[in-house]
Order: C-alpha cells, then structure tokens, then sequence
C-alpha cells in the first residue's frame, strides 16, 4: 500500500463513522411499515378492478336492457384507479414535499410514498391516492388547487445526469385518480427535476448535468407538450465546468406572467445560489439577484418580495427583487441543524418543512407555530 | 411476514429473511451514504429509504445473486437522489472528524479532506467501494453496472479528479 493510498483510505475514513445507536431499529421499524403498505395496493387495486367491472357489466346490462344508449365515450385505457389510503402511515423523520397553491390548500408529499391534502392549511389531513410507479430519482408533486396536479417520475439516471427519462402524471380529481401523460418536447439528455404548475396550463421542469448549463420545459396545455428553454446562462461570478460545477435550478415560481426560480451550483471557493427571471414564458432566462445565504431556500412572495427564512437571527428578505436584503425579525426555529424547506401559498400563510416536521405561519413569516405532521 | 429468500449458494440452501441478509450489509451501506453523504442523519435516512425500496423489489432479487452489490447499488442511488435535492449540499452541520492540531501532516490532510469534500458523487462513490470498502473491482464494477475495465477507469478518473498525481495501485 503507497502512502497516497493510506492517506486516501485515512481521508475517506474520516469522512465515515458510526451510525446511531437506534439505527438498526428505526430499520426495523421503517421495514415494518414499509412492508405493509405495498402489500395492500394489488389487492386494494384488484378488489376496486372487480367491484368496478361488476358494476360497469351490471349498468350496461340493465342499460341494454332498459333503452339504447345515447352515447358511449371512449375508454380511458391510461387512467388509474384509486387505491384507498393504506394503513399505516410514514414513519418519521423522512422527508416531505410540500406545495401550497392557495391560502387555505396545502399538499404534503411524505416519504415518497404518502400523499395528504389539508384544505384548512394544515390543521386536519386527508390521504390521497398514487399512482404505482417507481422512479430512478426523487418523485415530485405539484398542485394548483385541491383537485389539479402533477407527479413526477424520473427514470434511472446515466452516468453524471447524462440522460434521464421521465414520466409525468397527471389528477383532475384530488389524486383520486390518476393519469399518465404521453408527453412531447421532453429530450432524453439530462436529468430532469423541479417539477413545477403555476396554473392549470402553465408548467415547468428543468433538465440539468454534472457538466453543461441546464435547461427549463416549458408546458402550456396542461403538461402533453413541452419546449426546452434556452440554456440557462452563467450568473456573474459563476462558471460551469465539468465534474459537478453547474447549476440546477429549483422550481419555477410565476405571477401575472412574471416566473422566477432558483438555482445553486457549486464552485471550488463553495456553494452559490442565484434567482433568475423570465419575461417570455419561460423560453429565455436571465440572472436577477444573487442569494445571500445560499444553505437557505428562497420563498416568493410576490415578484419582488422574497424571503429566506433560517435558523433565529438568520432570516432575511427584499422588497425590491433582490436589489436589498435586510434582516427579518421572524422567530422560525428547529432543532434539525439543516435549512428548512419554505413554501408560501400566499402573502400570509407558508410552511416550512425539515425532516417531515411541519411549521406555518398565518402572518408572512413573522410567527411560525407546529402542526401536525400528515399520518401521525 | 417476513420474506425468505431462497435459493442454492454452493450447493448449500438458503433460506435466510430478507431481515437476516440486510443486517450483514447495513454496515458498509451506512459507510456507503456517509462517504457520500457527509452527514449521519442523511446517511441514516438514504439507508433506511433503501432498505424500503429493497424490500418491496426483494423479487426481482435473482436466486444466486449476492446481497451486498445488489444493495449497495440501491443505497448508491439513493444517496445520489438525496445530493440532487435541493440544498442538501449547503447544510450548515457537515460532519467531519476534527482534526488534532498534533497530526502529522496536518496541511496535506486537510488539502485531501476539502478534496473529498468537493469531489462529484459519481467519483466519491466509486472511491468509497474500492478504497473505503475495500471491494474487490468485480463487485464494484457490479455496484456500477459496468465491466470491470469501465470500472478501474473509474477508479482512475476519480484519483485524477481527487488530486492530480496521486499515486495508487489499481488490481488488474
């Protein structure tokens, strides 16, 4: 063994450590519940499968029967039945998604695997259906009100985000049902995330490497067609280079046609972060502000007022697009040393999320109070 | 119910759980994330997300097939998926080992350390199989879904992004 190899191993060793105590028994219990869940969907599904085609065979029947029809639609091969809410819930901490598309609708993706929708922002969850897929990378949600949105199912990704593919499904009922989209527009290169609905129609989802600039899909019919965006361009300060310096941006955030989004990268000096803005749709973006924190998520308010809500002292805001910051006297707090997760679903109500735990503010993000997590 | 796998290694039956064969690998797996990951609690959950996953494809594990690179490979991809979520890279709390003011070559270390430290996934990854796990080349290539010539270029591309000149013995 040469001493570059004791060293590396010493390096990589330092890098390592010992698990917690409990861990193998939060194994265990993650196993428990993990194995129950799955179990109950085919049969959940088949049971649904049999009821539905009884009932379909009873009503054409007694139809037939009774007087012709007066029109038959077309058979939705692609749309899924619902599963009901298998017991039992996610175990935490784990991680959870959270979109909030209006003052009183909030949507909680939990572990990857448990969707909740409150329309009281928050206080009581209901759990809502998936459909059955399983993806190469990170599934995302969107919704836009109770009852539109989208999940996203990234495939296995090539090697340094070369290519990735992607599926993007589809509820207009509250994830009762879902449907798969055959989409257009999306190409095969680069790994896709940050999916992202401003309205209805109006989507994004960004594609992104370890070694090019990324791009942002736009959609305006509601996710079936897609053009990629220019590629975004280096922000002052930031070059892209391969092996792992290049950005990837976040979710697309639009009002009263106006999209923002942010992205990080990093650069041998460290981690950078930067809001870019769009004023064509989303085909071309330029570089608008830089963050100053970038361990903490942005959160826009409106076009110009941001916050980035951190750890007691630490949170900051602009009310002119970036141009200032200026310290915000907000008393957010955790005990996870990481930065949370914010979204707004308007001026007043948001929520911030670290490792499942849920916290909202009624005020702008002045006051932030727990809530209950979705499934506990 | 717990699941049992079984199938014929050596001629000899074997008819362990699913549970019995996670256990002998949880620890290279969690040594695995933490390379990777550099933060316990991250690590913890891209291992506990794992096993889930693993659980539920426990079917499609081919009779014969060894457990550690079959896992390993799914810890790695999780571990990826966790670095590509937002801001996981800029956590405030990294956790490396501090360093005694007494060490030997104190600069050199910290130099590598930064190194690892900045080095992209798919490089810390493969270095974290060969050298911190001490895989042999053909169960990492497997863990990589690649030959075993693809994977000691591997190997080789990641010393060269680590530090230029580094000098290492890669099996042939």
């Amino acid at each position: 063994m040469t001493p570059d190899e004791r060293e590396l191993r010493r390096a990589l060793d330092a890098r390592s450590g010992a698990p917690s105590p409990d861990f193998g028994a939060r194994v265990g219990k993650a196993l428990s519940a993990g194995q129950q869940h799955p179990n109950l969907m085919p049969a959940v599904a088949a049971f649904v499968v049999a009821v539905l085609t009884v009932a379909t065979v009873g009503v054409l029947v007694y139809t037939r029967s009774s007087r012709p029809p007066s029109h038959v639609g077309p058979a939705s091969a692609s749309r899924t039945t619902s599963p009901a809410p298998s017991p039992p819930g996610p175990y935490y901490p784990t991680t959870t998604q959270l979109s909030a598309p209006s003052h009183n609708v909030v949507w909680a993706f939990v572990a990857d695997t448990f969707l909740y929708v409150s329309t009281d922002r928050g206080d009581a969850w209901a759990q809502r259906a998936l459909p059955a897929v399983e993806g190469g990378g990170p599934l995302e949600v969107s919704f836009v009100d109770a009852n539109h949105g989208w999940l996203s199912v990234p495939g296995i990704p090539e090697t340094q985000c070369n290519a990735a593919g992607i599926a993007i499904w589809h509820t207009s009922d509250g994830a009762r049902t879902w449907e798969r989209l055959t989409t257009t527009g999306i190409a095969d290169r680069q790994c896709k995330q940050g999916l992202s609905f401003t309205d209805a129609r109006h989507g994004f989802i960004s594609g992104w490497d370890d070694n090019n600039p990324p791009v942002v899909y736009r959609t305006a019919d509601g996710g079936l067609t897609w053009k990629a965006s220019a590629p975004i361009p280096d922000p002052p300060g930031f070059k892209t280079s391969g092996g792992g310096d290049a950005l990837r941006v976040h979710q697309v955030w639009g009002s009263g046609g106006a999209y923002l989004m942010t992205a990080y990268g990093t650069q041998p000096t460290g981690g950078r972060a930067y809001v870019f803005r769009s004023g064509d749709g989303g085909a071309t973006w330029t570089y608008a502000a830089d963050v100053p924190n970038p361990a903490v998520s942005v959160a826009f308010i409106t076009a110009s007022h941001w916050l980035q809500v951190g750890a007691p002292g630490q949170s900051v805001e602009t009310t002119d697009g970036g141009k200032s910051w200026h310290a915000y006297a907000s008393d957010y707090s955790q005990a996870a040393p990481i930065a949370p997760e914010v979204v707004f679903g308007d001026a007043m109500v948001g929520y911030a999320t670290v490792r499942g735990a849920i916290q909202r503010t009624v005020d702008g993000g002045l006051h932030w109070t727990p809530i209950r997590a979705p499934g506990t | 119910m717990p699941r049992s796998l079984r199938r014929t290694v050596g001629g000899v039956s074997d008819n362990r759980t699913f549970e019995e064969l996670l256990s002998t690998v949880l620890d290279p797996a969690f040594r695995l994330a933490m390379t990777m990951l550099n933060d316990r609690t991250a690590a913890e959950d891209a291992v506990q997300e794992a096993a889930v996953k693993a659980w539920r494809s426990f079917g499609r594990f081919r009779a014969g097939a060894e457990m550690r690179p079959w896992f390993l490979t799914i810890v790695a991809n999780e571990c990826r998926s966790a670095r590509r979520s937002r801001w996981w890279h800029v956590w405030r709390f990294p956790e490396i080992a501090p360093h005694s003011i007494a060490d030997e070559s104190s600069a050199d270390r910290i130099d590598l350390d930064k190194a690892l430290g900045r080095l992209a996934p798919q490089h810390l990854l493969v270095l974290s199989l060969y050298y911190h796990l001490d895989l042999p080349i053909t169960e990492v290539a497997r863990v990589l879904g690649c030959s075993e010539g693809a994977a000691r270029q591997r190997v080789h591309r990641a010393l060269a992004a680590l530090r230029p000149g580094m000098k290492l013995e890669v099996d042939t």
